[in-house]
């Protein structure tokens, strides 16, 4: 059954500890995401995008506040349930990528969907499909090391969407790119996620991406402040 | 999780696996070598206790009972009463004893009995078997061998054997075989050689003697008819179950069995730091994969199982060829173990390894759970680090750094816990061991703070010697603790385990030199050949000892006499000294009554060896009952005195105190004294001639005895030797895959090196000096260990086992043996990688995966 996928943080407070000071990333961040949006965060080096993409996977936890993904509270869940959301709500695109190296391109896209228990037929025409999509369609077999870097890309796009996740998290993913293939692995992105209704944050601070955004938030000093005009920031 | 979900993971760590060839390798060939050590020793203990057990069943036969006399041997007169007078028909009178038959490298058990008496004992000696009476009991010297020993010496009946006992020659007609109904029959047969009653006698110098009575006494009334036997019985003579002579002899080797297991496990132990330290790497070079995967919905549980499922692949293929090359090094530990138990012990012969279940399960259960256990710790930190920290490498890193005095702290408290099982008064054998590996990990734990102590030592000393390349190579050692400790632990383990038994060893030497040149005060010793190296029981023969006494050129003698009895602690090894006051000079005593010496040659006191005091739990003061020719008669102990001739423990007596309890006139050995002036090995000679003809025997001078007891000591110790050269081999594979293992995996950062501008021969140095640096902290950290493990060894497991007090000798030889052991093999460990890292091109190491 399929969650209606609206995503909403409230108070959501996350500090780490430097030594002997406490660093305040997020201070009390609320935001409401509708289902199918596609949002741009923006941020400078260390302001925090990553940690909030990591408290709305779940991979880490908040200080205090909520992290409602589809209605389910994550911060009410114990580490083994967030991780089995994790596997079936929630796909990501890394900066580094992040492709499993002993697995070939083929099986990184079935990763997946193996792991969330879809049958077998299923499964391996998802993961066809979606490599095709992406333009990898003749290269199923090969490992990751020898692929180029947007090429790698192009293969945890069709990962993360495979599985039909409700929200599809990007850090960063043209950091390891060129300008080119940055451009072509956004479109891809945007076209792919669009089609299949698919709610994304995209962090980065490249503020050309802006361009592909339903909505474009700003990370600063541990609050998010929506940016109006992103004609403004490109 | 579903079967196919494990399937993709699981190809993931096979093929991890495949591409990580060397460190797959030698992995499994750490597991493989622990299990065949144990294996080996497992194999070789059992076949020889199976050997034992077959021809005691053999010669023992269906007797229930046996008589035997207060020493070594029983008037014939007594089988006569008791056959005749009181009426016991199934009795048979036994002489046994041993001898070599010329042309067969091995002792032979000889067996005098008498076939018509034999029918319900034993089938092969019985007229029934088809012996044929008159030939054997024909009053010449006849026998009969099993028919595959005939076969192997050529020989047909009717042909003339030789045989020699006790250095004297006999020719013995062969007069028949025995054809052995089944193969274990075969084996039990193969060292047996049957002689009658009288052809016995003449061969052991026994007339009118026997060895003992075997009877068979019905189930019902059995103590009754005991108690009758037993009031019939006069000089000493006792009625025992037949089967508590094996109980006595299985006691005797269970201390040298436990030790070479316990050494066998030691080798495991190390194999497991060695498995330990394979899977951390294989985690640690995982990390960020195994972020991967968790990032992606893997949960811990199924990184956990995927990790230990790795494990039990290495463990399952180590175990397999651990267990066949276990089965071959067998083969050599079994010749070795027999060799010890027949120099130590009694005389036994075994001609083939016994393959039994139990060693088998007992390697798969070890192999397989000593993987699991060394690999759940890796396995439990792989699946518990945090997914946001494990996706950046630093993480690890600035944890051990911030933990280093936690982890010493452990390590401090695993130690005094080690110490303190240590300080449990009579704590036993599994305690020292418990003790022992308390302390390893203990000092394990504490590792990675010294090794930042060594590097702060280091950097300055390798900068003025290797410039820049010396300070990064000391500083990678550090940045990178959580790999480089790992290993360096694993290699002090491994390299302290040589360093300790090597100790052990050269402490045994030390001290059993230092007594020997104590104990032989005479210049020449002679003693006739005997069957077990270490025990004196073979006889001079009455008049070579009178013409030695009287060769020219000596001065003085003294004579010995050991022999067997019963005493209220079971069968002991009492010794006749006849001495006299030099004997003060001979023996050291650990303890003894103020007047003793004054009073040995007149009173019932006795002195024992410090190993009998120990097993026997005596004290001085105590009473030990000797069932002697004139009935049981009580001694006090009033000395315990050093011995570390035999691990059983002897009984010394005086020899008139001696003759005035037993009939037995016969000497065991004889020391004489050379004339002032006169050259030891010139006495030698003299004796040799005059001795010519008479009786075989050995006549040595006093360094030549002393060399011939240091080469039976060195040959006991060759089984130890040899595991500890095992243990060596596993500790440079260790040391190899460990640093090899980390080498390889910093590919990237030489990469970087070399696209900084670093050339292949700088790297190479650079690689080296790291590798070199790392055997030198492990080789330094490894002598403290060994040292401490070699003190547990010596002073509280040999102790327990054995009762020995021995001095610790540590020698700079074998300590520096150590340290140049780590060195080599991590510079040997350092050329593949930075080989390989000179020969391939920067780029490739620097792409993204």
């Amino acid at each position: 059954m399929k969650v209606k996928a609206h995503i909403q943080l409230k108070k959501l407070t996350k500090s780490y500890q430097e030594g002997s000071k406490n660093r305040l990333v997020l201070d009390e961040l609320e935001i409401s995401i509708r289902e199918g949006e596609m949002i741009v965060l923006l941020g400078r080096s260390g302001s925090g995008k990553s940690t909030l993409l990591n408290l709305i996977s779940g991979i880490d936890k908040p200080d205090s506040g909520e992290v409602l993904v589809g209605g389910t509270d994550l911060t009410k869940m114990d580490e083994k349930n967030r991780t089995l959301f994790r596997r079936k709500n929630i796909g990501f695109v890394f900066q580094s990528f992040n492709l499993i190296s002993t697995l070939t391109a083929h099986e990184n896209v079935l990763l997946p969907l193996k792991l969330k228990g879809d049958t077998d037929k299923e499964t391996l025409g998802k993961a066809d499909q979606f490599l095709e999509e992406v333009g990898l369609g003749d290269r199923f077999d090969s490992y990751p090391d020898l692929l180029s870097g947007g090429e790698q890309q192009r293969v945890a796009i069709a990962r993360a969407l495979a599985s039909e996740p409700m929200l599809v998290l990007a850090d960063e993913p043209t950091g390891n790119l060129d300008y080119e293939t940055g451009r072509s692995i956004l479109e891809i992105l945007n076209e792919l996620v669009r089609k299949n209704g698919r709610t994304m944050i995209i962090a980065t601070h490249d503020r050309e991406i802006c361009k592909i955004a339903d909505r474009v938030v700003e990370l600063q000093g541990g609050k998010l402040q929506e940016v109006e005009d992103t004609t403004e920031v490109i | 999780m579903k079967h196919s979900d494990t399937d993709l993971l699981w190809l993931s760590s096979l093929r991890f696996l495949w591409k990580h060839p060397w460190h797959f390798a030698l992995s499994i060939l750490g597991v493989a070598l622990g299990v065949s050590v144990v294996v080996s020793i497992d194999l070789s203990n059992n076949s020889a206790k199976k050997a034992f057990s077959l021809s005691s069943e053999a010669v023992t036969g269906k007797t229930t009972h046996q008589i035997k006399g207060a020493a070594e041997t029983l008037d014939e007169e007594v089988y006569r009463k008791i056959r005749i007078d009181e009426k016991v028909r199934k009795s048979a009178p036994v002489i046994e004893g041993y001898g070599r038959i010329e042309g067969m490298n091995r002792t032979f058990q000889i067996m005098g009995v008498d076939p018509i008496a034999e029918g319900p004992f034993r089938n092969f000696a019985s007229q029934q078997a088809g012996i044929e009476l008159s030939s054997f009991i024909s009053g010449a010297n006849t026998g009969i061998i099993a028919k595959s020993v005939a076969q192997e010496l050529g020989a047909s009946v009717g042909d003339r054997l030789t045989v020699s006992v006790g250095g004297r020659a006999y020719k013995l007609r062969l007069i028949g075989t025995i054809n052995a109904k089944n193969d274990r029959s075969q084996r039990a047969l193969e060292n047996l050689l049957v002689v009658d009653i009288s052809t016995a006698q003449r061969l052991f110098n026994m007339e009118g003697q026997l060895s003992r009575i075997d009877l068979i006494l019905p189930e019902k009334n059995t103590e009754s008819i005991v108690t009758d036997l037993k009031s019939t019985l006069a000089g000493g003579a006792t009625v025992n179950r037949s089967d508590s002579r094996s109980e006595t002899v299985a006691q005797m080797t269970r201390a040298f069995e436990l030790n070479l297991e316990a050494l066998s496990m030691l080798a495991l132990l190390v194999g497991m730091f060695l498995i330990y330290n394979t899977m951390t790497f294989s985690v640690v070079q995982r990390r960020q994969l195994i972020g991967r995967l968790r990032a992606l919905g893997v949960t811990k549980k199924e990184i956990l199982t995927v990790v230990l499922k790795e494990a039990a692949l290495i463990g399952l293929i180590g175990t397999v060829i651990g267990i066949i090359s276990g089965y071959f090094l067998a083969q050599v530990l079994l010749k070795l173990v027999t060799q010890s138990i027949n120099d130590l012990y009694f005389v036994l012969s075994v001609q083939e390894l016994s393959i039994g279940l139990y060693p088998l399960a007992k390697a798969i259960f070890l192999g397989m759970g000593a993987t699991l256990i060394a690999s759940f710790w890796p396995a439990r930190e792989a699946s518990e680090a945090k997914v946001s920290t494990v996706l950046k490498r630093s993480s690890s890193e600035s944890k051990l750094a911030g933990r280093l005095w936690y982890f010493a702290g452990g390590g401090l408290i695993a130690g005094l816990v080690g110490v303190g099982i240590l300080m449990i008064p009579n704590g036993g054998i599994a305690a020292g061991y418990a003790s022992l590996l308390l302390l390893i990990v203990g000092f394990s734990l504490m590792i990675p703070l010294m090794v930042v102590g060594m590097a702060k030592l280091f950097r300055p000393i390798l900068g003025r010697v290797n410039g820049l390349i010396g300070k990064m190579s000391v500083r990678g050692v550090v940045t990178e603790l959580s790999r480089t400790s790992v290993a360096i632990a694993a290699l002090v383990v491994a390299v302290g385990a040589t360093v300790g038994v090597g100790v052990m060893v050269d402490s045994f030497r030390a001290t059993i030199v230092s007594w020997l040149e104590a104990q032989l005060q005479a210049d020449v010793y002679v003693q006739p050949p005997s069957a077990v190296s270490r025990k004196a029981d073979a006889e001079l023969e009455p008049r070579l000892v009178d013409l030695l006494k009287e060769t020219e050129g000596v001065a003085n003698s003294h004579t010995v006499r050991s022999v067997d009895v019963s005493t209220n602690y079971g069968t002991d090894n009492l010794v006749a000294i006849n001495q006299g006051a030099s004997a003060q000079k001979t023996y050291q005593l650990k303890k003894a009554e103020p007047d003793f010496w004054q009073q040995y040659t007149a009173d019932n006191i006795l002195m024992v060896s410090e190993v009998y005091a120990y097993r026997n739990n005596v004290a001085l003061g105590d009473s030990i009952f000797i069932q002697t020719d004139r009935g049981k008669a009580g001694f006090q102990v009033q000395a315990i005195n050093f011995d570390y001739a035999s691990d059983i423990g002897t009984v010394t007596i005086s020899r008139e105190i001696y003759n005035r309890y037993f009939d037995d006139r016969a000497i065991s050995g004889l020391a004489l004294y050379a004339d002032e002036g006169l050259e030891v090995d010139q006495l030698v000679e003299r004796l040799r001639d005059r001795a010519e003809g008479l009786q075989d025997v050995f006549i040595r001078s006093n360094r030549g005895l002393r060399e011939a007891s240091i080469e039976i000591f060195e040959r006991t110790f060759t089984v130890t030797t040899v595991l500890r050269m095992l243990a060596i081999v596993v500790a440079f594979i260790g040391i190899l895959s460990a640093l090899m293992a980390l080498q390889l995996e910093r590919a990237k950062e030489h990469a970087v090196l070399r696209a900084n501008g670093m050339t292949p021969g700088q790297l190479w140095n650079y690689v080296i000096t790291q590798t070199g640096a790392m055997g030198v902290m492990a080789g330094i950290l490894s002598v403290p260990l060994g040292i401490l493990m070699a003190y547990i060894l010596v002073y509280v497991i040999n102790l327990r086992s054995f009762g020995w007090t021995l001095q610790l000798m540590i020698s700079p030889g074998l300590l520096l043996q150590a340290i140049g052991l780590a060195i080599v093999a991590a510079l040997l460990a350092g050329i593949y990688p930075s080989l390989k890292m000179a020969q391939s091109n920067p780029a490739d190491a620097l792409r993204n995966e």
